[in-house]
């Protein structure tokens, strides 16, 4: 959607773009890799006519050496993420949660005569990625699923967010890449809208959680997997190490950390193993 | 009794060999004194080879001027006899192995994409720890699985049956053609590596990229064997079981790391995203080694 924008005249030289995706990535750990420089490009120029500059170099320095570049960087955090919710968005990383990670951790559980499961959906926005979770889950274990003792707790920071999440109705655009045998599995329509349907929201818990509170975000004790993705961005480094330090404790020994597509823990957290599934990355604590 | 496969292939007599003045230049690359005039002399023996290699200094993957390269000669001095040699070692295992699909088997094309992308990867990695392999690198991830050709060729029903083995047992296809045909694509590959006189290096690769501790060239091997693996997780395959692996815990890795390269330091995720796109360069290189017919005169 906000990919598009009419003629935006201001092209990136491949030099700056360099230059601003290594900026990106040591600040952020979002990382654009070459075929996704229209993208930025498409998503800076918004910010370059925020800011009333001419082209892409004076952006990037004003980020470098403006003292005020703090304000700046959130906002430039908040144009490379938008748009970023949407059911079985990123089927690489889905397909690693649906074939690897959950399949290793229930055979575990299993096997332990312990079935029980628990994820958390840190960050959830509208809802996409809890629904999508337990969607998967009920593919994988179909009518065996009632065996499970399976929660899914979904939080955000966002009243708003968790509002249309309680409401779970999403339109055709925000179901675009779900297939067409699930979305009539899994979603009662109504018009032109779309209602998650109740044995997938009853496996999701949804509220309200602000990561600095730490308090709280200590008792999210026991989970199997979490899925934090594009959330980090918002941190310093130090409030990143403690925060991902505090999601490693939060997860069982054997639990997956699954963080954006092209997102990097690196210099951040060297508690957890990265491990290569195929087309994504996963963050397995030992 | 033993292996009756690897042995039929080793009396097999069909099994193409290179042509005469690449297995030459192979043997005259293996002395230490090799000057730049006798390795464009013995190319220049055979025209059809000579044109492929000029024509793959010149492609978009290897130019790197804007110059035209119009000689052998110039082409050794531009960039350099090593790398002149692992263009004409490329080009001629490539033009006998042959890169295009055969009838329709789309595993055949699946498996150049691995290969290429195997020695792209490699070349990326060789540059963040600098092995400055010197090009090495990118041959011996191109021709690393050579044994694979080989079977599908002359074993191709057993060679598919190993290959659904290892989706439906989820083991790797070494294991899986160990079982169905008593053999597996590293022996062949290291096999017909030395049959054809390679450089020592690819054979070692094609032997030991499953198990890098026991190569004699085990810098090389190693990075292969991650290569290899990054290949893989790019979906980059030629089939077989879908593997998920932790890099750190690789024996290539603590190989090289014991070997005193930055393997800690290097930025893993970085490095994973940096080859996010590089299907398009295993295409390019594709096109430029594709046998389309090579122009006249090249053979200056
Ligand atoms: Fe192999
Ligand atoms: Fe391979």
């Amino acid at each position: 959607m906000a990919d598009y924008l009419p003629s935006a005249a201001v092209q990136m030289t491949d030099e700056t773009f360099r230059l601003l995706r290594d900026f990106i990535y040591e600040h952020s750990g979002i990382y654009f890799s070459d075929n996704k420089k229209s993208q930025l490009e498409n998503r800076l120029s918004l910010r370059l006519r925020a800011n009333n500059l001419p082209d892409f170099d004076k952006y990037y320095y004003m980020l470098k050496y403006d003292p005020q570049a703090s304000k700046e960087l959130r906002a430039l955090f908040d144009s490379v993420t938008t748009n970023e919710t949407s059911f079985f968005r990123s089927p690489p990383q889905i397909q690693a949660f649906q074939e690897k990670a959950l399949p290793e951790i229930m055979e575990r559980r299993a096997e332990k005569g312990e079935k029980i499961l628990r994820l958390w959906s840190a960050g959830c926005s509208t809802g996409d990625e809890p629904y999508t979770m337990g969607i998967v889950i009920k593919e994988i274990l179909s009518e065996k699923i009632k065996e499970w003792d399976i929660k899914i707790f979904a939080s955000d920071i966002s009243e708003k967010a968790l509002k249309s999440a309680r409401a779970s109705t999403y339109n055709e655009y925000t179901l675009r890449s779900v297939p067409p045998e699930i979305k009539t599995k899994y979603f009662t329509q109504s018009g032109s809208q779309f209602t998650v349907c109740d044995e997938i929201r009853m496996l999701v818990e949804l509220q309200y959680l602000n990561f600095n509170d730490t308090k709280r975000v200590k008792l999210m004790r026991g989970f199997d997997i979490i899925f934090c993705r594009n959330v980090l961005i918002y941190f310093d480094d130090d409030a990143k190490k403690r925060f991902v330090a505090q999601l490693y404790d939060n997860l069982n020994p054997g639990g997956y950390l699954f963080i954006g597509h092209s997102e990097s823990l690196h210099n951040i957290s060297r508690a957890f193993k990265l491990v290569h599934f195929p087309g994504a990355l996963g963050y397995k604590k030992e | 009794m033993e292996r009756p496969i690897l042995e039929i292939i080793k009396n097999i007599e069909e099994i193409p060999t290179l042509p005469m003045v690449a297995m030459e230049v192979m043997t005259l690359s293996k002395s230490p004194d090799v000057s730049i005039k006798a390795i464009s002399e013995c190319i220049h023996r055979d025209p059809p080879l000579a044109a492929k290699v000029l024509k793959l200094a010149n492609s978009a993957f290897y130019r790197r001027g804007t110059q035209e390269i119009d000689t052998l000669h110039r082409a050794i001095l531009m960039m350099g006899l090593n790398e002149i040699i692992n263009i004409t070692t490329s080009v001629s295992v490539l033009s006998v192995l042959g890169t295009r699909d055969k009838g329709g088997e789309s595993l055949r094309i699946k498996f150049w994409d691995h290969c290429v992308a195997t020695g792209l990867i490699a070349r990326h990695v060789d540059k963040k720890i600098r092995m400055k392999a010197q090009g090495r690198e990118f041959v011996g991830g191109l021709l690393h699985d050579i044994g694979k050709i080989i079977f599908d060729e002359f074993f191709h029903e057993k060679f598919m049956e190993a290959h659904a083995l290892s989706i439906q047992r989820k083991c790797s296809m070494f294991e899986a053609e160990k079982e169905v045909l008593g053999t597996t694509h590293m022996e062949v590959g290291h096999f017909i590596a030395q049959k054809w006189g390679l450089p020592p290096y690819i054979a070692d690769i094609n032997l030991y990229h499953h198990q890098p501790g026991n190569a004699k060239f085990k810098d090389i091997t190693s990075l292969i064997s991650i290569a290899n693996l990054l290949a893989k997780a790019k979906e980059l395959s030629c089939g077989g079981d879908s593997v998920s692996f932790v890099l750190k815990d690789q024996e290539a890795w603590h190989i090289l790391r014991k070997m005193g390269y930055s393997m800690d330091v290097l930025d893993i995720e970085r490095i994973t995203f940096e080859i996010e796109d590089i299907g398009e360069e295993v295409k390019t290189y594709l096109s430029a080694v594709s046998e389309e017919p090579v122009a006249e005169g090249a053979n200056g």
